[in-house]
């Protein structure tokens, strides 16, 4: 079905404004996230999202509480939009990570900046490989050995049309169904099995996968956006549209927290460009 | 050495007895029950999926006397898509996850046995792409089959709802589930398979009707030995003509592998032809999502087929919408009647598209004999080339053939399909088929970040908003309306007449030997139309919006429509999943999409229940 990949997207245009939700200490800081996503969010809340929620809710002085579910299609729908069982109020009030400008919440100001990378397993022939141009302009021969993953969805995939390596794509489905078990680890299973030597992948989730090997495994090689192709994208915090003051206590936060973010998200091998200063969503949105 | 028997009536009474209980008779039994229209046995109500009964107790005079006889909730909440089944008196219903079944006597109305299977939601609702939805129950060898949500295939025993087996007809952690209803053929079930924002690569499945073995699975593209299509054999209609297809056709319109993640899910409706033995059913839209990254025609999504029941070996494929840019899923169900088309009868088979097109095909052989717009608002094509068989699109609303950096505004119809699931019925005493449907225009933005697991892209923001146009025409008028109710003649591809809806039609119609027309609309209304005009002669408010079929059937020699209500599925999921709270300002810039329905909220809420309607005493 599908009955959809644009069903979900539908529901994109909506312009909702909710009623706004005072906030107060009393308040609980309440994020929904997926319990195993690593290195976004962990039920033991090992990831870097989880230790920046927690750092928002403590300088709130508040409790920090999380509702989880598997983050899929449907995820904004059934979390930050579904109202509580009892009728009263939303089962969260946060997501800690969405695209900054996303079109299913509305978002806060970034609080980081990364880019998809060329993500190449050494030792597998392809050590030489500097820049992802390479790739494109390897002899045939070479070409056709290529075992490189390719998503349902995303910029790395349309890299690969652009440079004509689409038969060479091993495909993936862009999510998996299974909640214990999430793309990048995955990929990462993959890698290791020898059954993909190379991905571009999210900044993130190619720092997990760098993260999980001995340091020096892995050649990663930022990719650059071009006109019509975009890789780097900002994040921010997802809120429902409407919640005003919440995003407006959200960015003091972003504002006053930026180093410490930028601290935990160090931890994480992840690659981090500065933040432009155009993004976020525009205001007729 | 056995005794031979003397006399002949002894003879052919033992030759019945043994014959009794044998598998076999499972087909003409369905078949048998079908015929009798005191049941209601299948989700079309016959094999053909005409959803035509012979009952006329009701008809075009007395309708506007109906009452509401009795109700039932089923104490869930959420979109309740498909029907009541009723086999020898007993009525059987089914709820969206958890899937609950119940028994029902229809003497006192009280629960003969229920059943809920045991499903992990957290496991099954997240890969659940459009709500929870179940469309029904199959009836069959004295048992009543459940397609689960989570894709486990269930057998109960229809007396007593004990479970006979359960197997599991995909793997959900790989995305798929399952929505559609069962259909009972000869000795085995066929079902289906959901996903195909996943990446979910469709297949159609038989299962043995007593042991859920599976006997044989197609699936929508890949090598022949997947897709059981054999070359030279089965064949597709091109160049005016039946042809066989060649080798590997489910591969060689992909670029490398991406037929593995190809789509071409199977949540639809499913038909058979015991004289043919070929089932029918279509097939739904490519998958990757954007349709600049798969080149090519992508074979077999979005595509007609015709498979022998008992092998799953294709007869014939025939492709609507070779490589889809839109969107225009190709499950809608298939109807199978007997009809003149251009001075010459021939078994027929009609299908109305996502698209917008008619389809009537020679259901035997796969030959392309009509194929109009139901809906002359459509744009997207100017028409189907008879002799291709491919429809010429009109550029202007490609979205590729625009890039990804240009609006492409004002496409028709919308991503939801100028008809989605909600099955047609047709009247042989009118010969026209009456078709629920949705009345809608989109535009894709393009630069929209969005997000998949986890990992950022640009996507498009898709918008819907009404056709304004008239159906008839194509004229542009103004109306706001989202939802006809057409009568279409599939013999010559015209409109006889349609009613304007508000909001679009979600509801499955049943057409009757009354000259009566009854459907459901998305506030709650069941609706009677005189079947010759469309004149509207009946309408009653049910607790929820409608998305569910109307179907009847006679108990104690009187005749009852029923029809579960419960707002939510695709258009009701703003109110379903809660996006919308009913206070949202409206966008200046025309009607999203929960834009589009929202004002839905205003006339109903969520909640499912059983309604049944009678003459009065």
């Amino acid at each position: 079905m599908k009955m959809f990949s644009t069903a979900a997207r539908l529901f994109m245009t909506a312009t909702l404004a909710l009623a706004t939700i005072s906030v107060n200490a009393q308040d609980k800081f309440r994020v929904c996230a997926d319990p195993l996503n690593p290195p976004y969010s962990t039920k033991e809340q090992t990831g870097y999202e989880n230790k920046i929620a927690a750092l928002f809710a403590e300088q709130l002085g508040q409790e920090l509480e999380y509702t989880w579910l598997p983050e899929r299609i449907g995820f904004i729908r059934n979390t930050l939009k579904a109202e509580n069982d009892n009728g009263e109020g939303f089962k969260c009030d946060v997501v800690m990570g969405v695209p900054a400008g996303y079109d299913l919440t509305d978002t806060s100001k970034p609080y980081f900046h990364s880019t998809y990378v060329l993500l190449i397993a050494k030792g597998r022939g392809w050590d030489d490989i500097k820049d992802s141009a390479q790739l494109a302009n390897l002899p045939l021969d070479r070409q056709e050995k290529l075992k490189i993953a390719m998503f349902d969805r995303g910029p790395g995939t349309e890299w690969l049309q652009k440079s004509g390596l689409l038969e060479q794509g091993i495909p993936y489905q862009s999510m998996t169904g299974d909640s214990e078990h999430n793309t990048a680890m995955q990929i990462e299973k993959d890698l290791r099995a020898k059954k993909i030597d190379m991905v571009i992948l999210w900044g993130p989730m190619a720092g997990y996968v760098q993260s999980q090997a001995p340091k020096g495994s892995y050649i990663a090689i930022p990719m650059q956006s071009s006109p019509g192709l975009k890789f780097d994208f900002s994040i921010a915090v997802g809120l429902r549209q409407g919640d005003n003051k919440r995003k407006q206590q959200l960015n003091e936060l972003i504002d006053k927290n930026l180093d410490k973010i930028q601290a935990i998200i160090a931890g994480y091998d992840i690659a981090v460009l500065p933040i432009p200063a155009d993004t976020g969503k525009k205001d007729d949105d | 050495m056995k005794k031979p028997v003397k006399n002949w009536l002894l003879a052919s009474t033992v030759a019945t007895l043994l014959a009794a209980p044998t598998v076999s008779t499972a087909n003409s039994d369905v078949e048998k029950l079908t015929q009798d229209p005191a049941n209601w046995a299948t989700w079309g109500g016959d094999y053909a999926g005409t959803r035509y009964s012979k009952l006329s107790q009701i008809n075009a005079q007395n309708v506007k006397n109906l009452q509401p006889a009795w109700s039932f909730s089923t104490g869930v909440l959420r979109g309740h898509e498909g029907g009541p089944l009723v086999v020898n008196g007993v009525m059987f219903i089914h709820t969206p996850f958890p899937n609950t079944v119940y028994a029902i006597d229809q003497k006192t109305k009280a629960v003969i046995w229920e059943f809920t299977p045991t499903m992990d939601a957290d496991v099954t609702i997240p890969v659940m792409c459009c709500d929870t939805v179940n469309r029904g129950l199959a009836y069959g060898d004295g048992k009543i089959f459940l397609q689960q949500s989570d894709t486990v295939l269930t057998a109960l025993d229809a007396k007593t709802g004990k479970r006979v087996w359960s197997v599991q007809n995909g793997d959900p952690k790989l995305g798929m589930t399952n929505t559609n209803a069962p259909l009972v053929v000869k000795d085995k079930v066929i079902t289906g398979i959901s996903g195909g924002e996943f990446g979910v690569r469709g297949f159609l499945a038989a299962y043995n009707i007593r042991t859920g073995q599976l006997e044989w699975k197609g699936y929508s593209m890949g090598p022949d030995k997947d897709t059981l299509l054999k070359p030279g054999k089965s064949t597709t209609w091109e160049n005016g003509k039946v042809t066989p297809v060649g080798a590997d056709s489910g591969t060689s319109t992909w670029k490398g592998d991406q037929w593995k993640i190809g789509g071409g899910t199977t949540w639809g409706w499913y038909s058979y032809d015991p004289k043919l033995n070929l089932v029918y059913y279509g097939s739904g839209n490519p998958s990757t999502w954007n349709p600049v990254q798969r080149p090519g025609d992508n074979k077999w999504s979005m595509s007609l087929w015709a498979r022998d029941a008992d092998t799953g070996e294709v007869k014939w494929v025939y492709q609507m919408t070779p490589h889809d840019e839109w969107d225009y899923d190709g499950i809608n169900e298939t109807v199978l009647v007997d009809q003149e088309v251009k001075g010459k009868m021939h078994k027929t088979i009609v299908h109305f598209d996502r698209n917008g097109f008619g389809y009537t095909l020679d259901r035997e052989t796969g030959e392309l004999l009509v194929a109009e717009k139901f809906d002359k608002s459509v744009n997207w094509a100017s028409h189907v080339d008879l002799k291709s068989g491919r429809p010429e699109v009109v550029p202007e609303f490609s979205t590729e053939h625009n890039g990804e950096d240009v609006n492409t505004v004002g496409t028709c119809p919308a991503a939801l399909g100028s008809k989605n699931q909600q099955p047609v019925s047709y009247s042989p005493q009118t010969g026209l088929f009456y078709i629920s449907g949705n009345h809608l225009c989109m535009e894709y933005e393009p630069f929209e970040v969005s997000y998949t697991a986890g990992q950022p892209y640009v996507g498009a923001t898709l918008s819907m908003m009404p056709a304004g146009a008239d159906v008839l025409t194509g004229k542009k008028d103004g109306t706001t309306n989202l939802g006809q109710f057409t009568a279409y003649d599939a013999k010559t591809g015209k409109i006889a007449w349609s009613n304007k809806e508000q909001f679009s039609v979600w509801s499955g119609s049943v057409a009757t030997a009354g000259g009566v027309v009854f459907y459901g609309t998305l506030e709650g209304y069941l609706k009677a139309v005189d079947a010759k005009t469309g004149k509207e002669l009946y309408k009653f408010k049910t607790p929820s919006g409608i998305i569910g079929n109307v179907n009847t059937w006679e108990f104690e020699g009187k005749q009852y429509v029923g029809v579960l209500s419960g707002i939510g599925g695709w258009a009701g999921i703003g109110i379903a999943a809660g996006i919308d709270d009913g206070t949202s300002a409206s966008s200046s810039e025309g009607l999203g999409a929960v834009g589009a329905y929202r004002s839905l909220s205003s006339y109903t809420k969520l909640g499912g229940t059983l309604t049944v309607f009678a003459l009065p005493n």
